[in-house]
């Protein structure tokens, strides 16, 4: 990975005249049009190229004070394709969608956008995000950075590969129960899902809406920070969209951050059957070298999270059945002539729908179950119970502890095939990540080692709702004191 | 325990507007065994008089006024909303007919 292209160093290269975002995105095009990844679905040539030749004038003119204002100036992203982007085409990782072409732009990239930033393209996911290591795409597999024969993970495995091969500065993607944190660990970056509501999801095209997340996919926690600082805060095109104060991100990682006194809490119900040992070490020697430092490990238990891939599976396909029943052929999307010569609107809208993928298939059906009449309260009620149950967990064990740490996925990055015969063992791929996801708390993966064949290890932190300056300051901390330093 | 056979998997893919091919039928009702025993598991958790949480926390809703903002419109002043339309008739969506 190049380290060199975080956003602080770049920024310095252009002030010293050693490079220019022009040059830089050029070179990008360049590097993503040569490469096999598959991670990128359409490129925004014309407009990323006058963005960038924008962020050169304005350098040019305002030196180092065009940073405050525009503390992304210059610097090349790229975005999931499950968000919205005026005039480029929008397609969700589906064949529904192949020719959408969105009237306006998600939220969180006209942030960045404002901000400086140059969006390069749009990266390949697992159709409506749903899957854990992007071979759900209705446009091919994308591949793993370094490991060309597995996964990169998902359901953002575009956003994760084209950060880990350095097709993009850093990336954006979303989390419904682990779509960040997984495929980053998979892939050896940093990914950070916010708290539920810290980021508005407008234009963000729905999966589950009371999960979905946007956040950042980064080679350092640095640059996670700087992207959340440029995304947070309230929307009036979101009404989920969280009132809270910004925090101070950025600011707070240049603190000392001690880990004397800090409570990491260990839950018991972690480290499950099926882990992958090298995964587990790697985890468990991290936390020693944070006690060496002074943090203090504390035994707890989320006893529900027995529960969880179970009631996030009903929950996500519920809101899931509901919000993809809008895809019926008539306003937007793909409408194939079979549907057009349908003799009733029965069969029309079944002809539409026949473009969804069989996993997204899948999970309608389950989400259809989970709601009907007579299985409602048996299933989604049930589970929605079980969900609060699962987050009084996390409120109980926050009272005890600062932060929560983990693995981030039970294995490293699995080969292609691997788990896609089987709907439920690539399910519990998320088990680690789902419980967060279900509590709506911010969660972050750092990379903290390598298995034998040299596939990243990640390792997950979590902290109450609203704490992303804590959760950031720690993995900061992780990063430069404990990962680096080994 | 829920009996899953095809005839249950036809029943739902109706109510959600999918035609399933023969080949799908089998599989998903093969997959949707297991899946059902294992999401089966949420009924031994005790939920007496749990309140269901749909949200991930409590949290108050923003609502703007309710009033129109500029319309996307094309250069040619034409809705935006309307270039993904599958087909259009003047300023609207056209379909099929279906009487």
């Amino acid at each position: 990975m190049n380290q060199n292209h975080s956003i602080a160093k770049l920024q310095k290269d252009f002030i010293a005249k050693k490079l220019s975002s022009t040059e830089l995105t050029k070179d990008y095009f360049k590097k993503i049009k040569a490469s096999k990844t598959n991670a990128y679905l359409a490129l925004c040539e014309e407009r990323a190229l006058k963005q960038a030749k924008t962020a050169d004038e304005i350098i040019a003119r305002d030196g180092e004070r065009s940073f405050e204002k525009q503390p992304l100036l210059g610097i090349p992203l790229g975005i999931k394709d499950v968000l919205t982007m005026d005039g480029v085409v929008t397609t969700c990782g589906s064949k529904m969608l192949e020719n959408y072409v969105p009237p306006f732009t998600a939220t969180a990239v006209i942030r960045l956008e404002n901000a400086g930033a140059v969006s390069l393209g749009k990266l390949n996911m697992d159709e409506f995000a749903m899957g854990s290591s992007n071979e759900n795409s209705a446009f091919g597999p994308v591949i793993h950075p370094t490991h060309p024969d597995r996964v990169p993970g998902g359901s953002s495995g575009g956003s994760a590969t084209s950060v880990g091969a350095d097709l993009c500065v850093a990336s954006l993607g979303t989390d419904t129960g682990g779509s960040i944190r997984l495929p980053a660990s998979f892939t050896g970056i940093v990914g950070l899902k916010p708290t539920y509501g810290r980021i508005s999801r407008y234009g963000l095209i729905a999966f589950a809406s009371s999960l979905d997340q946007i956040g950042p996919m980064t080679k350092n926690v640095d640059d996670a920070a700087r992207l959340l600082q440029v995304m947070s805060g309230a929307d009036e095109m979101d009404a989920t969209c969280a009132p809270n104060s910004v925090g101070n991100y950025l600011g707070k990682l240049k603190d000392k951050w001690s880990w004397s006194g800090v409570r990491i809490g260990i839950p018991k119900e972690y480290f499950v059957d099926g882990m992958q040992m090298e995964v587990e070490a790697s985890v468990r020697e991290s936390l020693k070298k944070l006690e060496s430092l002074g943090a203090k490990l504390v035994d707890i238990s989320l006893p529900h999270s027995k529960y969880a891939v179970a009631t996030y599976y009903l929950v996500s396909a519920s809101e899931a059945s509901s919000n993809l029943a809008r895809f019926d052929g008539v306003r937007y999307g793909v409408r194939p002539q079979s549907a057009v010569e349908a003799p009733d609107p029965m069969s029309f809208y079944k002809r539409v729908r026949a473009n969804f993928g069989p996993e997204v298939k899948r999970r309608i059906l389950l989400g259809t179950f989970a709601l009907a009449s007579g299985y409602y309260d048996a299933y989604y009620k049930r589970a929605c119970q079980v969900r609060r149950l699962m987050k009084n967990d996390f409120d109980e064990a926050f009272k005890s502890v600062d932060l929560i740490a983990s693995a981030v996925g039970p294995t490293t990055a699995f080969k292609f095939g691997e788990k896609s015969s089987n709907p439920l063992q690539a399910y519990l791929m998320d088990i680690l990540t789902i419980p967060a996801s279900l509590a709506g708390l911010p969660g972050i993966s750092v990379p903290c080692g390598v298995d034998a064949e040299k596939l990243p290890i990640g390792i997950q932190f979590l902290a109450p709702h609203f704490e992303e300056e804590r959760l950031l300051q720690a993995a900061h901390s992780f990063e430069t004191e404990v990962y680096h330093a080994i | 325990m829920l009996k899953v056979d095809q005839a249950w998997v036809k029943k739902i893919a109706d109510l959600a507007r999918l035609d399933l091919s023969d080949e799908e039928m089998k599989k998903f009702t093969n997959q949707f065994e297991e899946m059902m025993k294992y999401v089966d598991a949420i009924s031994d958790a005790k939920v007496d008089g749990v309140e269901p949480m749909i949200h991930p926390y409590e949290m108050e809703l923003l609502l703007r006024d309710d009033v129109p903002d500029a319309p996307f419109v094309d250069s040619e002043g034409k809705p935006k909303v309307l270039q993904s339309a599958p087909e259009t008739l003047y300023e609207g969506y056209k379909v099929p007919p279906i009487l």
